[in-house]
């Protein structure tokens, strides 16, 4: 009955966590790393063209430097194949990044675990009718979907709040493309959660503590999301973590097949997948984006990591 | 301490890459050669030609890749010369054409031979050409068959129109629509429809009975020829709700509609007649001058009906098919690999090299590379190499062939939508493009602000700079403007301010506040080269006009119909690549109101230029012509040219009589494999101007045949005797 | 449970009808067809081709015709690949998609269950942090990246192995490496977080308080519950890397299933889509199943009604 009790005094389990995580120096560093990642992307840009006057769009005007060249003082990260300095670009590219891989993944939370865990608890039919739904949508090609979806929600058709997001962030034909893409992939990255989740509720679902918050009358809501759902916050925070990575190289994918970020905006999927073109040639379109991108889904899991050890509740009987 | 030391080894992990790959790179740069190079023992060329077939049914594929392969597997009537393209002789030893340029007759040779051992009839090549043509097939190229006399009727499934007397309808007389297969003509100027009348060479009119020319070795005329050169017939569209909007459309058509039967135009009534077992003649609807070049196409290869009708659709599959050309399929493992290996019956066999050719489907530009670089394969297609390695690897001047192409890069511009509804919109749009640096920046491409493409058809550009200098002094060009048609940003500018967006100047920094520019895109469809022009134009049009029009990238199949209808505002990213060696190949895309410009813009005097143009027997004459058409549609700018493309491919030094020419067609008997190293190829920069005694003997013996022909025609002698019979 | 599988076999037939059907609507909202090209077709030509191919029908008589095909396996033949039926085109691409998915499957499992068993038993070791380094470092680098970087070193620089195309063992070394890698560290990862998991739980207390060896421990109880997460993941995993992963198949030009699905999603070559979608769903469904039915082995907890 000892989760029981954690639970209910919701707070001190939070507060307990924070400082277990704080112990955790992997994740300290992950998440020390994820701060100067998410600062860098948001004053970077302003401040290297305040600076330098160097922007992640602007094509030399001058025919010789549209061109890639190597690192230099002037561009710390060298430059792409059109002369575009490639420092603003992974800066640039890295708020596109993250903003898909935190707001695909937190869509694909939201739904999935809500989806799965109901499915799980409720089982018989309509956990056989859920899941099979899951099924289906699990074996449409994304691929298709996502085009449908860019295609139909395309110019006069882009629904009213994805315009207004896209404009709070600067707005233009080339943004809303991109937010109807993080739309998209969450909608399609949902799935695996919720197995996961029904899984790990099924396995659950039949243990004393759940059986006795039934015969003490808990409503269904409460059983699924006060008690099934916190227990299964282990899995589910390592699976989210592995989701953000995999949101992201879902993007990185669709730029290598050329349905993802709308140029000129890059994210780092897209500069990555045009450095490796170029790998034997000019190694630095590569190495830059690709280690940053590298290093911040490294800090993300080591954070995830974290997490999962500070919030897992049977860590403390040991 | 743990973690330190995973930072150290990720960090480590980084350095040593990047040490890795700068050691790759500067080892790389020396050497004579980029990779691998060994001779393949086998007498085997190794080749990449892009994506997977669609098919080996050469009438019903469109791609490049499937052309090339097709190249070698079934003969035409005439054979691209491996430098130039142009027609050489090939199934046909000779042909001629009658005066009007409306005749052609093909004197075949008596050796060709099917892979299965039948001889090449002149009934097999009108079989062939009638299957080409059919509704049933619905080839995607049929019309390259329109030329021919009741070609498009045929594929249209058009009728004839039989009154109560039993007469056919013609033609003529129901010409007031002056573009009789159009029935969607109807905002055409009133001032244009008595224009057949006024110039008795117009298509409409030209073909009466008795100006047929007859061919001297014809004595009687047959019933198809009585009937093929007849006047013209009248045709409807099939299609009901079509006929009824042609008939409304005429008031003469629907007058005399009435009481009339409608008669299917059959396979039989197209323009292709076999004279004798070795003789082919075509009828044209009109003079094509560019009708022999034409036939170099597979779409008129020879097939062999007995297979296909036995096969059906499964007649393409290697243990089924029967084919005419140098080479036979051997194995055709899909998406992995095609081998064709030398056919014994073909009539030419003694002088085809390669025992085998082995085509690898690959479409991933870096896997290509790596696997030439490997050594593993002999040589590319066109624009395989990326653009921004072309720095680097030109300096292998052994292997890398950057010559142009003939094939087009520009914008389309929606005409009929504001702003670029307006001629200086247009125009500032295209001259604040620096093409220099365009070119600069690509690094395959030559800039370009026509719409035939430079370098490749030279006679035709000596007409054009004539004209052009002519008509320019006629509009009140000034040389000083005309000689900045590549790049002007300051007339830009004017222009942009004159249309009603001013242009203003901060710091040197531009702004036209006024201009839409959120309204319109540059719409392109998915490709690595298309975005990288598509980024650069923006950042012209930003930097010379103070604009920044967003960019709207698209993939392939849902751009096509985007474009086509006209769905974009703005400019549109298009290419074109020609389908023969003249430059009517890109002239035509804005030929006839239905044209397939993908711009909206028609222009009645262009047509009557271009018709005008085809129907001049001398070819500088007819180039001046075409040239006035290319001038009147440039200066009103439905497109904003950009560049020629150039080949950009690479091949291994011991690979000989394989040119970079103008479309990456390659006649594959022409092609060996060079095992002494000191005869391989050097400095390939050169290569289409350096002579290989080998291949060059070879095309002219092939040429001999019509060289002679055509001597002797000249000298007023009968050409029997040379008929059929000078091949070997 | 005989009574439980047999329902979700059968079940599977309407659901991949479904999923053809969702399918087929979704092609049919997406613009384009599969004759289109860069020179726009004339009207009587675009007109042959409509009739050709029974596009002039209604769009009803056009779905019942193709799903009553389809309900007796015949998707009929593909658009683009003339006189290609689709049967044939799954049939003889299949087997290349599924040795290279197989190979790296089982090369995952292997590293990956590995790893993380040794980094659990193992927690907060040198091992440990190292083994789940390297995993992050899978995860972290996408394959169309780690695909050429081996090909640069393994083909172009120390020539061991070809650079691309199918043909010998030689040439399956890095494809395989390149798709078991991302596997491998979703493995070793899920392993390791289940068997803490494990490890912690009662049952393993007891058992180890019952006196029973680590041994026995380990490998008949914690294994079992520990291992639960991959099994959910395997399904789908499996099915996936079955029906070919299109960033590998082009990388190395290997003529397998993946590539020619997207392929077929661009060219908007209906039947093929729809026969590749149906083949892949089945395989999936299928999969998902042995993942539901292992579950019951493997958690005495799991009971099926």
């Amino acid at each position: 009955m000892a989760d029981e009790k954690d639970i209910v005094k919701g707070t001190s389990l939070w507060k307990d966590a924070w400082q277990r995580l704080l112990k955790n120096k992997l994740a300290v560093f992950g998440l020390i790393v994820m701060v100067i990642m998410v600062i860098a992307v948001t004053i970077g840009p302003p401040i290297l063209r305040w600076a330098t006057g160097l922007t992640p769009y602007d094509i030399p005007a001058d025919a010789d430097y549209i061109k890639a060249f190597p690192p230099s003082w002037q561009h710390p990260m060298g430059t792409d194949d059109a002369g575009r300095d490639l420092l603003a670009r992974v800066l640039q590219g890295g708020r596109i990044s993250l903003m898909v891989g935190v707001i695909s993944t937190f869509v694909s939370l939201i739904v999935g675990v809500s989806y799965g865990a109901t499915a799980g608890y409720l089982g018989g039919k309509i956990d056989n009718v859920m899941m099979r739904i899951v099924d289906i949508i699990y074996a449409i090609p994304y691929i298709l979907i996502v085009i449908v979806l860019l295609f139909v929600f395309s110019g006069e058709n882009t629904p009213n709040w994805i315009d207004a997001i896209s404009s709070s962030f600067g707005g233009g034909a080339g943004l809303n493309q991109i937010f109807l893409l993080f739309f998209s992939l969450g909608l399609v990255s949902w799935l695996t959660m919720a197995r996961v989740v029904r899984g790990q509720v099924l396995s659950l679902k039949n243990q004393e503590f759940v059986l006795a918050a039934r015969a003490t009358g808990v409503s269904t809501f409460n059983i699924i999301f006060k008690h099934l759902v916190p227990n299964t916050l282990g899995p589910v925070i390592v699976y989210a973590t592995l989701t953000i990575p995999s949101v992201m190289l879902t993007e990185a994918f669709l730029s290598f097949l050329g349905i993802g970020v709308q140029a000129p905006y890059a994210s780092w999927g897209s500069l990555a997948s045009e450095g490796i073109k170029n790998i034997a040639l000019f190694p630095w379109q590569l190495i830059f984006p690709g280690v940053t991108m590298a290093l911040t889904l490294f800090s993300l899991n080591f954070l995830g990591d974290g997490l999962r050890d500070a919030l897992d509740p049977q860590t403390r009987k040991f | 301490m743990v973690q330190i030391s995973f930072k150290r080894f990720s960090l480590g992990l980084v350095l040593l890459s990047l040490c890795a790959f700068l050691a790759g790179c500067s080892a790389e740069a020396s050497g004579k050669y980029w990779g691998e190079v060994d001779v393949p023992q086998d007498n085997t060329m190794r080749y990449i030609t892009g994506s997977e077939p669609e098919s080996l049914d050469p009438q019903f594929v469109t791609g490049q890749p499937e052309a090339r392969i097709l190249i070698g597997l079934f003969d035409r009537l005439v054979e691209y010369h491996p430098k130039t393209l142009e027609p050489i002789p090939s199934l046909a030893t000779h042909w001629e054409q009658n005066e009007d340029g409306t005749v052609y007759t093909f004197y075949m040779r008596n050796t060709g031979k099917f892979s299965n051992g039948d001889p090449i009839k002149a009934t097999d090549m009108v079989w062939s050409i009638r299957r080409a043509l059919s509704p049933e097939l619905a080839s995607r190229y049929a019309f390259l068959g329109y030329d021919i006399k009741y070609g498009e009727a045929y594929n249209a499934n058009k009728f004839f129109v039989k009154d109560k007397n039993g007469k056919f309808l013609l033609e003529k007389d129901f010409s007031s629509d002056p573009k009789k297969e159009d029935p969607i003509a109807e905002d055409k100027p009133a001032s244009l429809q008595p224009k057949s009348l006024k110039d008795p060479v117009s298509a409409e009119t030209r073909t009466e009975p008795d100006a047929a020319p007859e061919p001297a070795e014809v004595k009687q005329e047959s019933e198809f020829q009585k009937f093929i050169n007849s006047p013209t017939r009248l045709t409807v569209p099939g299609d009901e709700k079509d006929q009824e909007k042609a008939i409304k459309q005429n008031p003469k058509l629907k007058a005399a509609f009435e009481n009339t039967e409608l008669v299917a135009v059959t396979a039989e009534d197209i323009g292709v007649e076999a004279v004798d077992d070795y003789t082919v003649r075509f009828k044209l609807k009109q003079s094509a001058p560019y009708f022999v070049g034409l036939l170099t196409h597979q779409f008129f290869a020879a097939l062999h009906r007995p297979s296909i009708e036995k096969f059906g659709k499964e007649w393409i599959k290697p243990e089924n098919i029967v084919t005419s050309g140098a080479y036979r399929v051997s194995v055709w493992k899909p998406y992995d690999e095609m081998i064709i290996v030398k056919e014994p019956n073909y009539w030419d066999a003694a002088n085809v090299k390669l025992d085998a050719v082995k085509f690898y489907p690959m479409d991933e530009q870096t896997t290509m590379m790596n696997i030439y670089k490997s050594g593993r394969i002999d040589a590319l297609y066109n624009h395989t190499v990326p653009a921004p390695w072309n720095e680097y690897i030109r300096q292998y001047k052994n292997e890398y062939l950057l010559h142009p192409e003939m094939s087009i890069e520009y914008y389309t511009l929606s005409v009929k939508k504001p702003p670029v509804d307006n001629l200086k919109v247009r125009q500032a749009l295209s001259l604040a493009i620096d093409r220099d640096a365009l070119e600069k920046y690509r690094k395959t491409v030559k800039k370009l602000v026509d719409f035939t493409p430079e370098g490749i058809f030279p006679k035709y550009e000596e007409a054009r700079k004539k004209v052009y200098s002519r008509l320019a002094k006629e509009n009140g060009i000034s040389e000083e403007q005309w000689s900045k048609r590549y790049f002007d940003p300051e007339r830009a500018r004017k222009l942009l301010t004159e249309a009603g967006y001013e242009v203003k100047e901060n710091n040197g920094r531009f702004s036209a506040p006024s201009f839409p520019a959120d309204d319109i895109t540059i719409s392109y469809n998915t490709a690595e080269s298309n975005k990288a022009v598509a980024e650069f134009v923006q950042a012209q049009w930003r930097q010379n006009l103070g604009i920044t029009v967003p960019l709207k990238n698209m993939e392939w199949k849902t751009y096509l119909p985007y474009r086509s209808n006209i769905e974009y505002t703005g400019a549109a990213r298009a290419g074109w690549v020609g389908d023969y060696v003249d430059p009517f190949t890109f002239l035509s895309q804005f030929y006839t109101q239905t044209n397939d410009s993908s711009t909206g813009w028609w222009s009645a005097k262009y047509d009557r230029l271009i018709e005008e143009a085809n129907n001049i027997a001398d070819p500088m004459a007819r180039f001046e012509k075409l040239a006035e058409a290319e001038f009147l549609m440039i200066s009103d700018q439905p497109i904003i040219p950009l560049a020629t493309s150039g080949t950009s491919w690479m091949k291994k030094p011991y690979i000989k009589g394989f040119y970079p020419n103008p479309g990456t067609m390659h006649p594959w008997k022409f092609v060996y494999i060079e095992t002494d190293p000191a005869k391989w190829d050097e400095n390939v920069d050169n290569i289409m101007s350096t002579s290989d005694p080998a291949v060059d003997a070879q095309v002219e013996a092939l040429m001999r045949t019509q060289e002679q022909f055509q001597q002797s025609k000249t000298s007023a002698n009968s050409t029997k005797n040379i008929n059929g019979k000078t091949a070997e | 449970m005989l009574k439980f599988i047999l329902k979700r076999l059968i079940i599977i037939i309407p659901m991949a009808l479904l999923v053809v059907t969702l399918t087929w609507g979704l092609i049919r909202i997406a613009p384009g067809n599969f004759y289109s090209g860069e020179k726009k077709l004339p009207p009587a030509i675009e007109a042959n081709i409509t009739k050709k191919y029974g596009l002039d029908k209604p769009w009803y008589v056009q779905y019942g015709k193709m799903m009553w095909n389809i309900v007796q396996l015949d998707f009929g033949d593909s658009l683009k690949y003339q006189g290609q039926s689709v049967n044939e085109i799954i049939w003889r691409h299949f087997p290349y998609s599924a040795t290279i998915g197989l190979l790296a499957y089982m090369l995952a499992l292997l590293i990956g269950l590995s790893a993380g068993i040794i980094a659990a038993l193992k927690q907060n070791s040198l091992f440990d942090y190292g083994s789940m380094a390297l995993a992050m470092l899978g995860l972290s680098i996408p394959n169309f990246v780690l695909g050429p970087i081996l090909v640069l070193v393994f083909s172009l620089w120390l020539f061991w192995v070809p650079p691309a195309r199918w043909g010998g063992i030689s040439s399956l070394i890095l494809p395989v490496i390149t798709l078991a890698a991302i596997y491998a560290a979703y493995i070793a990862r899920l392993t390791r977080a289940g068997m803490l998991e494990v490890l912690r739980s009662d049952y393993i207390r007891t058992a180890r308080a019952k006196g029973l060896s680590e041994k026995t421990v380990l490998l008949k109880h914690a294994l079992r519950g520990g291992i639960i997460p991959v099994v959910s993941f395997t399904g789908p995993a499996l099915a996936s890397l079955l029906a070919g992963t299109v960033v590998v198949e082009k990388v190395f030009a290997i003529p397998g299933l993946g590539k020619i699905f997207i392929e077929s999603v661009f060219n908007r070559d209906e039947p093929l889509t729809l026969g590749i979608v149906a083949f892949l769903s089945i395989l999936i469904m299928v999969f998902n199943l042995a993942v539901d039915i292992s579950y019951g082995f493997l958690d005495p907890r799991i009971r099926y009604e």
